[in-house]
């Protein structure tokens, strides 16, 4: 599904490179996850997966594809982002918001508000879908946000700090909502957190990487039967990414 | 198309709930012109509508001074003034009064200038009957001192009035010189008595002077007024001022993440980017027809003159849409290069002012010093109003305004150029 190689990444007038050789692969169909302290390089390798960002050298491939310039369109068209920012117009409503970007994914008509009044029931927002998003909640912004990656049926789902800032009620919904989409749909998930314990239960793999390098990946289960001293993931992170704050 | 017509869609919602942009948008620019048409009317009126008190000394009561009052008169831009309480006006209180500033002009005509004329009319009368064998019958004086009429200008007067004057009472004293002469000779001829039936008279304006239209049109007798210089200048102005909006509504969405989307989403941004403009685009042309229709219609409500168009109403739309284009650009440029709004909206709005100012939207390029008016000509907003002076004023069409509308398209392009190289740069 997805295979990052030997990526090097660093952004112009930086003194740290961002991804020094970073690599990983993910099978298809499972839910992924990419840990790791802040500046690990966790967003700059969704941004290169994304073909937001160009990779210095290295190779990043989605379902086979290289994302070059000659398979960046094909590769947008079958992953579905939601980026840490509230990627929305806070002056429309969610309701605008979402036909917008079905408009820009090709979508209209009925099937679109079909899609959207669905996904708005889905995620508990039907009585606010008039509402103009900045009047939302952290928690209603996240979901919002994660409907409009979902409008185009993506077989990867890519999510960055999905749940960051939001209310437990909206958190357990949406790492549901995950849990379901990939086991009914069959697609695709990878996911960056820093919630460790969340990141745990919810993905059947994950990639820890530090300084723009993989440090370990493996089932969260392995992960920690192969350190006796650690409890659960947290503490294998720690292990690895050791105790000093990041800036 | 259905991604141009959401982002079209999606700019108009994002413009309606934003009323202080909206009134920034259409508002404020009526408002603009009227204020910048009211305020500048006094200066352009200044030797056009304007009437001026002009003290007179008639030291001389002879032809010369009534003809130079019929002709002041007669020119309706001045009201004479020969007596203040009742009492004629002396030289010393004409000088006083100037050197104040309560006239802006005194006319003093010395005692004997009629008498003056005449003699020297005489004189050559006299001389050119001698050579034709004739006798020298006109009386002439012996005093051949020479005499001025007097002008006294009030210290602040601008340059160009005082030239006026002059030129108009230089007029004056030829026209009455060689009426003078050609009376006489008239009259030496008819002392000879060649015929009772003689119908002799002299035509001396062989050659007339008659003003024509410039333009394909019968436009004639259109004066640059402030309407017709503030409601095209501040039009444009205003429409370059969209930069505040399109600027702001750009880095907005790169801030909250909404461009990032976008640009996640398959398909060429260009589209969106072409939806943006679009609508404000349409914004800019929508803005300056409702100016074009409060030159028209407020104007005159406000005692100021009506605005004039010209008949080229499709040129006109062109050149407005090169405006909007060039204008659209410049904002979509000062988005992509500045991080943050405050950036962006200091300088766009500084820009446009000092564009503004250099392009002759504040002042007609024509008053400003050569290296200014050389500065002013490179300027698109310059570009803009000559092409519409062409059309209102020159009676010109499309063949006139081609240049300048070639130069704002030009622009337009290379500011799409530049800020899509910076977009790439970021992404690279």
């Amino acid at each position: 599904m997805i295979t990052v190689k030997n990526l090097h990444k660093t952004y112009p007038g930086a003194l740290e490179p961002s991804l020094s050789g970073l690599s990983f692969s993910f099978p298809k169909g499972r839910i992924a996850g990419l840990l790791g302290p802040t500046g690990a390089g966790k967003t700059t390798t969704i941004s290169i997966l994304c073909g937001l960002v160009r990779a210095d050298s290295g190779d990043a491939q989605i379902f086979d594809l290289h994302q070059d310039v000659h398979h960046r369109e094909s590769i947008k068209k079958m992953i579905g982002i939601v980026p840490q920012q509230i990627a929305l117009f806070p002056q429309l409503s969610a309701l605008e918001n979402l036909t917008y970007f079905g408009n820009l994914y090709g979508l209209k008509g009925k099937p679109l508000r079909t899609k959207i009044e669905d996904y708005l029931q889905r995620f508990g927002l039907e009585k606010n879908g008039k509402k103009e998003v900045y009047k939302f909640s952290g928690g209603m912004k996240r979901r919002t946000n994660i409907i409009a990656a979902l409008l185009h049926n993506p077989q990867l789902l890519i999510l960055d700090e999905p749940t960051a800032g939001v209310d437990v009620q909206s958190r357990n919904m949406i790492l549901q909502f995950l849990r379901e989409y990939n086991q009914q749909q069959g697609v695709s998930i990878l996911y960056t957190s820093h919630l460790l314990e969340e990141a745990q239960s919810l993905c059947e793999e994950v990639a820890i990487i530090d300084q723009g390098r993989l440090v370990m990946q493996g089932q969260p289960l392995q992960l920690i039967q192969q350190h006796p001293e650690c409890r659960n993931l947290e503490e294998v992170f720690l292990h690895h990414t050791g105790l000093a704050v990041r800036d | 198309m259905l991604r141009l017509l959401a982002t079209i869609r999606k700019e108009w919602l994002l413009l309606i709930r934003d009323r202080g942009g909206l009134a920034l948008l259409f508002l404020m620019p009526l408002v603009l012109i009227t204020v910048m048409a009211l305020i500048e009317d006094a200066p352009f009126r200044d030797y056009q509508e304007l009437k001026f008190d002009v003290l007179t000394v008639d030291n001389d009561h002879g032809r010369l001074a009534r003809y130079i009052k019929e002709g002041l008169e007669h020119s309706g831009q001045f009201t004479l003034v020969d007596s203040l309480d009742g009492k004629p006006v002396t030289q010393e209180d004409a000088v006083r009064l100037v050197n104040a500033g309560d006239y802006k002009i005194c006319i003093l005509i010395p005692k004997g200038a009629t008498a003056a004329i005449v003699s020297n009319a005489n004189r050559i009368v006299n001389d050119l009957s001698k050579r034709m064998g004739l006798p020298a019958v006109q009386p002439v004086k012996s005093r051949n001192d020479s005499l001025n009429v007097l002008i006294y200008f009030d210290p602040a007067a601008k340059k160009a009035f005082k030239s006026a004057i002059h030129q108009a009472l230089d007029n004056f004293l030829t026209q009455i010189e060689t009426d003078l002469l050609l009376e006489r000779i008239k009259l030496q001829l008819h002392s000879k008595e060649a015929d009772a039936a003689d119908t002799f008279a002299i035509q001396l304006k062989a050659v007339g002077l008659q003003e024509q239209v410039t333009g394909p049109t019968k436009q004639i007798n259109m004066v640059y007024n402030s309407v017709q210089h503030n409601v095209p200048a501040w039009s444009i102005f205003a429409m370059f001022f969209i930069v505040i909006p399109i600027a702001g509504n750009m880095i907005r969405e790169r801030e909250d993440g909404s461009l990032l989307r976008m640009k996640l989403i398959p398909g060429s941004y260009l589209a969106l980017l072409a939806g943006k403009m679009l609508f404000f685009v349409s914004i800019c042309v929508v803005q300056f027809y409702l100016m074009t229709l409060v030159g028209i219609y407020l104007m005159p409500l406000l005692h100021l003159p009506r605005l004039v168009l010209g008949h080229s109403y499709l040129p006109v739309f062109v050149i407005a849409l090169c405006i909007s284009l060039a204008a659209t650009a410049y904002g979509i440029l000062v988005g992509t290069l500045f991080k943050t709004p405050n950036q962006a909206l200091s300088f766009g709005a500084i820009s446009i002012v000092i564009l503004s100012a250099i392009g002759g939207i504040w002042v007609p390029l024509e008053v400003m010093p050569p290296a200014m008016q050389f500065i002013g000509h490179l300027t698109p907003l310059n570009w803009g109003l000559e092409a519409i002076n062409d059309l209102y004023l020159r009676n010109g069409g499309f063949a006139q305004i081609m240049g300048n509308a070639g130069k704002l398209m030009i622009l337009c392009l290379v500011m799409l150029y530049l800020a899509a190289r910076v977009e790439k740069g970021r992404m690279s």
